[in-house]
């Protein structure tokens, strides 16, 4: 019992030192540069009045907004084609293998912002696709080579016997999938999984690139005009943080109440 | 009158390659063997003889290089349709229990039959149920297969086979890795099922459950089939150098 307050307590004074020592590069840094913190002007960016006095979003809200907007749907979009590209992988056929092969390998070795300018400016004019589209076409295609991944990771985790005992039934390939495997894998896929949903968001600061107005996007117009870049920049990070890390906890919350006695 | 066998086997070869790919190893070797309904055929002999290669061959787990395999009039062929038809036919027992760990007991047994044979929902319950009573686990419906124990998950796995109504089961060394006290209870439910008529090729180790409940034994060593004879013959009178100096070392 000692010992746990003792490794408390040294816990508490490491964290301590850590605070001061940001604060203290804060400090130094602002006044080096004769920083004027003018943290008051920060929530008009995040709430304002309208017209006839009614609280509305402020511009760092309607940004957050379509960040939010584009990462679920890239979201969904990424694991959907996450999981085709792992099945494609894993099939019998050999041109569904060679065709995800290229696809993994192409998205995994260019650099996303790359990716982003080649389906904004090459693609989408041929198309005649929105800049909206064009980003969540560009983050899903990213993420889902990474998903793909994991989920064919996590089938390839399933012992054989899974497959052996399904088949042994007279079950097809896809009810075994379906009902065996699938089922099993999103278990284990789940923390990973939500690694990349983490990463995506975080990613998506980029289509502020392609003329998207989202959270970073609104960031750097407001600055621009206001110079608080200090105070912009925090509070852009703290709201990613903040979306971030409650997709962690919900998902850990569901991981527990899933779980079944092994 | 000619009865037809339910498995006919007819010079089956498998081979394997070593790692190196330079030495060929026969896992089974020209097998012909035919098997009748309501026959307890127990495969026995020493390990690495090829037994589980040939009862995984038997359901197309394996696939094989030459020779044919019939099972109830159906040719194991390349055809998917017929190799899924005799998984229909041919229920299997595995060392390892393999249940699905997601699903609770009912779900596990139900699941192929709601699937695969398209039953209703009442009917497969009522299956789940009598089959929990046949394998005298009738209270674990609802437990998950981690909360049972070796012995029990390994009832749960006959009954899972068992719900798709065979006409031949298979038991790939269905006690090896049970703890000793657990034994007994699964190999009351093999011999009750024996008693039944229900037709068994059964890999195992135990001597006993050859003699007790055993029609006819298939001794196997390199893959070939060395001795195929009544239990009672071979058992009192082995021919073959091989099946002599097998029943001295396990009896």
């Amino acid at each position: 019992m000692i010992f746990v307050r003792k490794a408390v307590f040294i816990d508490s004074i490491k964290y301590i030192l850590f605070l001061s020592v940001i604060v203290f590069i804060l400090t130094v840094s602002s006044s080096n540069m004769n920083y004027n913190w003018q943290w008051y002007r920060v929530p008009g960016y995040i709430f304002t009045y309208s017209a006839d006095g009614s609280l509305e979003a402020g511009r760092l809200l309607k940004g957050l907004g379509v960040t939010v907007r584009i990462s679920a749907i890239s979201l969904v979009l990424a694991f959907i084609i996450g999981m085709i590209t792992a099945l494609l992988r894993l099939s019998s056929s050999f041109a569904a293998r060679v065709v995800s092969r290229i696809y993994l390998e192409l998205i995994r070795n260019t650099p996303l912002l790359i990716q982003l300018f080649v389906i904004y400016f090459v693609i989408s004019p041929v198309f005649n696709i929105s800049p909206f589209v064009s980003a969540i076409l560009a983050l899903s295609l990213f993420e889902g080579a990474y998903a793909s991944e994991i989920i064919r990771g996590g089938i390839n985790a399933i012992p054989k016997g899974q497959w052996e005992s399904a088949y042994s039934l007279g079950m097809s390939s896809i009810d075994t999938y379906r009902y065996i495997i699938l089922p099993q894998t999103f278990k284990q896929v789940l923390p990973p999984l939500t690694g990349q949903a983490v990463s995506l968001i975080k990613d998506s600061a980029l289509v502020s690139t392609i003329a998207i107005f989202d959270l970073t996007m609104a960031g750097q117009a407001i600055i621009s005009e206001t110079f608080l870049t200090f105070e912009i920049w925090f509070t852009v990070a703290l709201i990613y943080l903040l979306m971030t890390v409650s997709i962690s906890t919900f998902v850990h919350y569901l991981e527990k109440r899933n779980s079944y006695a092994h | 009158m000619l009865i037809e066998p339910i498995i006919s086997v007819n010079n089956l070869n498998k081979y394997f390659f070593s790692p190196d790919k330079s030495l060929k190893i026969d896992a089974v070797k020209n097998v012909t063997v035919d098997i009748f309904q309501g026959e307890v055929v127990v495969v026995i002999g020493p390990s690495g003889a090829g037994k589980s290669t040939f009862l995984r061959c038997l359901n197309g787990l394996e696939d094989f290089d030459s020779g044919t395999i019939v099972i109830d009039k159906i040719p194991l062929d390349h055809h998917h349709k017929n190799r899924l038809e005799i998984r229909k036919e041919v229920g299997m027992v595995f060392q390892s229990f393999n249940l699905f760990p997601h699903m609770t007991v009912g779900k596990n047994i139900s699941l192929a039959v709601r699937r695969v044979r398209k039953k209703s929902v009442s009917e497969c319950d009522k299956i789940t149920v009598d089959l929990l009573e046949k394998v005298g686990i009738t209270d674990k419906i609802d437990s998950y297969p981690g909360q049972l124990s070796g012995g029990q998950q390994q009832r749960v796995a006959i009954a899972r086979a068992l719900a798709m109504n065979p006409k031949v089961m298979l038991f790939d060394e269905a006690t090896s890795a049970l703890d000793p006290e657990m034994i007994s209870e699964v190999l009351d439910v093999m011999k009750n099922l024996a008693k039944d008529g229900m037709t068994m090729v059964v890999v195992t180790h135990e001597m006993g459950f050859a003699r007790e409940a055993g029609s006819r034994i298939l001794f196997m060593d390199n893959g070939e089939i060395v001795e195929d004879r009544k239990v009672e013959d071979f058992f009192l009178d082995p021919i073959e150098d091989r099946s002599k100096a097998f029943l001295s070392k396990v009896l």
